[in-house]
């Protein structure tokens, strides 16, 4: 009825709506749109690339999804307009990145929280790492922490921007280990976050697993620790955790990343896609190709997404408090 | 032609009170921290615009070819047409239905052909199915940009 | 000479064809407003998963040095610059054309970007591992003062009232601070939603160029639209060369600038060739025909552009740091094929990387020779009728606005900002110096913001940003720069435009 009166009021363009809702049972009938909130070329990006690349496979979802760069101000730019002006008709679909959005949202400044999204799933985890450049005189966490302990605000520490996953590491070591960090936020993405720790503008940064993993088999960093509940046995068996090493920082920074949906897409629609991305990403192709890029995977069910959104909520909520 | 004194009045006076509205906003809005590059760029804006500002009432400015009357006619009738389809009709319409239309009615408008020339109309009418086929060819086909449809395409 | 031994990778019959295919499509793409470098590479990564490492780099390496040659098509022909790196050639290049010699423009365009970019790869081939240090020298300080530097320029670009270019400038820095800042996440002067991603440079960049042309075109009204009877006379290849030999001194300038300028990280090829332009304006002993169809100034312009392709990658192929947005989407491209740049890059896929870079080479060659053979063809756009010509251009104006970021308030923006700006040059402002700012802006404030939290950390702004070599020969280059400005203006200026001599 709500829908009726909608379309009244929209006149013509409202006609275009209620048509597209009726037609949710032959979704989807044309490409599929992911609106990805950073730049090209970044870690974000070019894993979405590769976990959309099977999409128009006939036995996944027939149609083929391309990818839209929407980037500015550490993703709030992009998750703003998905939030008030992409269609919720299921064509237009986005990345998300936990904690970035959650944390953004709770700062406050933003258009969007945790309810204007619908979760579909989970194809990545990315543990946040804690980097050194490969001339460094600190080669273990223990030294760089005793640093900063002894020169408050002298240890410089690059990440990707404020009130994202980076963000949130510093912040949580910084409260664990009760050392006072100067965390830079570098515009540029991850990528300018770690040509700062490689060029010794900063002593140390925090980066992705994945590029940090990248980075050092290029010869070019060290990684101390990460940011997670295990060693990452895949990529990284020889760096400690952060819990090993003696700080309580537990895996609230860990890069999550999947797809989503603006809320009020049709449920048939919503289902029909929570159904099939998860074949998506898990199809051997799609896993090759990220093994080989070094991108952890991790694929989470719909309700295993959005239990995972109700927790970082709290955690987040808890942890920025304070700020 | 030049432009007269009282247009680079106009002209220079309008660009005053935008820099005046920005430093305005650069020093009152807070957090003071992300206005620091705003207000810096608001100090010279301001001055600047001042200063022009001045000379044009000293009639000091004499660069620009300025806008006659008979110019400005000529424009109103296109940029009404281009209003109308980038600000509405792309997206209520779709975007190649829009652009046909646009496409047609700027071309008819700015032809020098007699409206009743039965010619001229097929010229116009092939010219708009030609150019927007290859508008298509591009954007739709090889980079599969996905336009809004709007009510028919 | 290593390189040499993979040559043969690029004449297989697949990478060869890829190769041409590439290039013609990159030279497409690149004459298409709306279509920058950065989204014709990205538009192409979805090709490359069918291909091997070696052939899809090519394809990508291929499509880049040709759509930045290709954006000076529509800048000379149209005044489009298809992205930022061609505004400087948008200048001269569509005054020649609006002569009637757009051919000759565009002969220009792609030998200059030839030589220069057969440089710049050379470079790259050569000299890699020193510039890879070069490139890392460059922190947060430095590169405020390149943007400094390069706002220096904004006042004697393509204006002819001093105090109207830095206003333009200043038009144009303030515009770039619209939307959400980057470092606080705080919102600026958002008026409306549409302006809540800020403005994007591509939409931008037609809406100041494309819509002035459209109304420009209406201005003239239906009785004297009859088809200005414009001569495009045949351009034969050697007189075009000939006239590349007479103008070494703008070709070099823009060669030298470009190399230089397209290591740096983080400034990018965007400010490469209005750099170019200005140098080489200022050592040119006919200042005065610059803006008015000028060849040194085409070919300063494009030999930059196309000099900054090779030395940009030198960063993303030896660190694994990408120098540019493109360099952004060049490692993407390259992390999917399960390949890793950085200084072991050569020694592990010699295969990959040298054919990569071989193909640029043969690439730029190929676009020479394709471009050259269809300018005179290309050429009789000119000649369109101007109703034909305002209804395309403002259907490609929207289409281009719109497929950056598939989003309506890039396209409202793009028509507010050119509707504005048409109004603004009827009073003597103009476009470029306003782009130069909304380019610069961003790249000033944030290496202002890195760099001072970074200073508090150490020793204090003041130290930060004012010691060490590096620091004090930029702002001895800034100093220099603003210093010419006020003399030219005060000296030479009085004998040109007496009236605006005071300014």
């Amino acid at each position: 009825m709500n829908k009726l009166i909608k379309s009244i009021a929209m006149g013509i363009a409202g006609v275009a709506m209620t048509a597209t809702a009726a037609l949710a049972a032959d979704y989807p009938e044309r490409p599929i749109g992911v609106a990805v909130s950073y730049g090209a070329g970044g870690a974000t990006d070019f894993q979405a690339r590769i976990v959309t690349m099977v999409a128009g496979n006939e036995d996944i979802l027939g149609q083929p999804m391309y990818i839209v760069n929407k980037p500015g101000a550490g993703g709030r730019v992009g998750w703003n307009w998905f939030a008030t002006e992409a269609d919720a008709d299921g064509y237009t679909l986005s990345a998300y990145n936990i904690p970035h959005f959650v944390a953004q949202s709770i700062k406050g400044g933003v258009q969007y929280s945790k309810d204007s999204f619908e979760p579909i799933a989970n194809w990545g985890a990315d543990p946040a790492v804690v980097v050194v450049g490969k001339d460094s005189k600190f080669n273990t966490i223990q030294e760089l922490v005793d640093f900063a302990k002894a020169n408050p605000g002298k240890a410089t520490l690059s990440g990707a921007g404020l009130f994202v996953g980076h963000h949130i590491a510093a912040l949580q070591i910084e409260k664990a280990t009760e050392a006072k960090f100067a965390y830079i936020p570098t515009k540029g993405g991850g990528a300018a976050a770690m040509k700062a720790v490689i060029a010794g503008d900063v002593v140390g940064g925090i980066n992705n697993l994945s590029d940090a993993f990248r980075a050092r088999e290029a010869g070019n960093v060290k990684i101390l620790a990460v940011a997670d509940l295990q060693r990452n046995e895949e990529f990284l068996p020889d760096v400690p955790t952060l819990m090993e090493a003696g700080y309580d920082v537990d895996n609230a920074s860990v890069n999550f990343r999947g797809l989503m949906v603006k809320k009020g897409t049709p449920q048939e629609v919503i289902d029909k896609l929570a159904a099939k991305v998860p074949e998506m990403f898990a199809n051997a192709r799609v896993v090759k190709r990220m093994k080989a890029g070094g991108s952890p995977m991790k694929i989470m069910s719909r309700a295993e997404v959005q239990a995972m959104w109700e927790k970082r909520q709290e955690t987040l909520t808890e942890l920025l408090a304070g700020l | 032609m030049t432009a007269s004194r009282l247009q680079h009045i106009i002209s220079s006076g309008i660009v005053l009170l935008v820099a005046t509205i920005v430093t305005w906003i650069s020093f009152t809005q807070e957090p003071a921290d992300a206005f620091l590059f705003p207000r810096l760029i608001a100090i010279f804006f301001i001055a600047l615009a001042v200063w022009n500002f001045i000379r044009a009432i000293s009639g000091l400015a004499k660069v620009g070819e300025g806008l006659d009357m008979k110019s400005f006619t000529n424009i109103v009738p296109g940029l009404l047409v281009m209003g109308v389809y980038v600000f509405f009709a792309a997206k209520t319409l779709g975007f190649y239905l829009a652009s046909t239309i646009a496409f047609l009615l700027i071309f008819t408008i700015y032809d020098p052909a007699r409206l009743d020339d039965v010619k001229a109309w097929v010229k116009r009418a092939i010219v708009t199915f030609v150019f927007m086929s290859v508008i298509y060819g591009l954007f739709a086909l090889l980079l599969k940009v996905q336009t809004p449809r709007g009510i028919w395409f | 000479m290593e390189f040499l031994s993979y040559f043969g990778g690029v004449f297989e019959p697949i990478s060869f064809l890829l190769l041409l295919g590439g290039t013609i499509g990159g030279l497409i793409l690149g004459a298409t407003p709306g279509l920058s470098p950065t989204m014709a590479v990205a538009l192409l990564i979805p090709f490359t998963f069918h291909l091997q490492p070696a052939q899809g780099l090519i394809l990508l390496g291929a499509a880049y040095t040709s759509t930045v040659a290709g954006g000076a098509v529509s800048a000379i022909l149209l005044k489009i610059p298809g992205a930022p790196a061609n505004i400087a050639t948008s200048l001269d290049g569509n005054a020649m054309a609006k002569k009637g010699e757009g051919a000759r423009a565009l002969h220009l365009s792609f030998l200059a970007s030839g030589v220069g970019g057969v440089i710049g790869v050379l470079l790259l081939i050569f000299l890699t591992p020193v510039l890879a240090q070069w490139a890392l020298a460059f922190s947060y300080s430095h590169l405020f003062w390149m943007a400094i530097l390069g706002v220096t320029v904004i006042g004697s670009l393509d204006s002819k009232s001093f105090v109207k270019g830095l206003l333009s400038g200043c038009i144009g820095l303030w515009l770039s601070m619209i939307g959400f800042d980057d470092n606080l996440g705080a919102q600026r002067f958002i008026f409306t939603d549409a302006l809540a991603g800020g403005i994007h440079i591509i939409p931008a960049l037609i809406g100041l160029f494309a819509i002035p042309q459209v109304m420009e075109m209406f201005a003239k009204g239906r009785a004297n639209a009859a088809i200005e009877a414009l001569e495009v006379p045949k351009q034969s290849f050697m007189d075009s060369l000939r006239e590349l030999t007479r103008n070494i001194r703008a070709l070099s300038i823009g060669t030298v600038f470009g190399s230089i300028i397209g290591i740096i990280p983080g400034v990018g090829g965007q400010i490469a060739g209005l750099v170019a332009y200005d140098q080489a304006r200022k050592f040119s002993p006919e200042k005065e025909k610059f803006g008015t169809g000028h060849p040194e100034g085409i070919i300063a312009a494009e030999s930059a552009n196309n000099a900054m392709v090779g030395p940009s990658l030198v960063p993303l192929l030896t660190l694994s740091i990408p120098g540019s947005p493109t360099a952004a989407v060049l490692l993407g491209g390259l992390i999917i094929h399960g390949i890793f740049p950085g200084s072991d890059l050569f020694d592990n896929h010699p295969q990959v990387a040298w054919t990569f870079i071989n193909s640029m080479l043969i690439g730029q060659i190929l676009m020479v020779i394709f471009g050259i053979y269809t300018a005179t063809w290309a050429a009789r756009i000119a000649r369109a009728p101007v109703p034909i010509m305002a209804a395309a251009v403002m259907v490609l104006a929207l289409f281009g606005s719109y497929s950056v970021q598939q989003s309506m308030g890039d396209v409202y923006i793009m028509l507010s900002l050119g509707v504005g700006m048409f109004f603004l040059e009827k009073f003597g402002f103009s476009a470029a110096p306003l782009v130069l700012g909304l380019i610069l802006g961003p790249i000033a404030e944030s290496n202002f913001t890195t760099g001072s939290l970074i200073a508090q950390a150490q020793d204090g702004p003041l130290l930060y940003f004012m010691t060490g070599p590096l620091n004090m020969f930029l702002i001895f280059l800034v100093i220099a720069s603003v210093a010419y400005s006020f003399w030219s203006n005060m000296v030479l200026g009085k004998k040109s435009v007496p009236a605006e001599a005071q300014s």
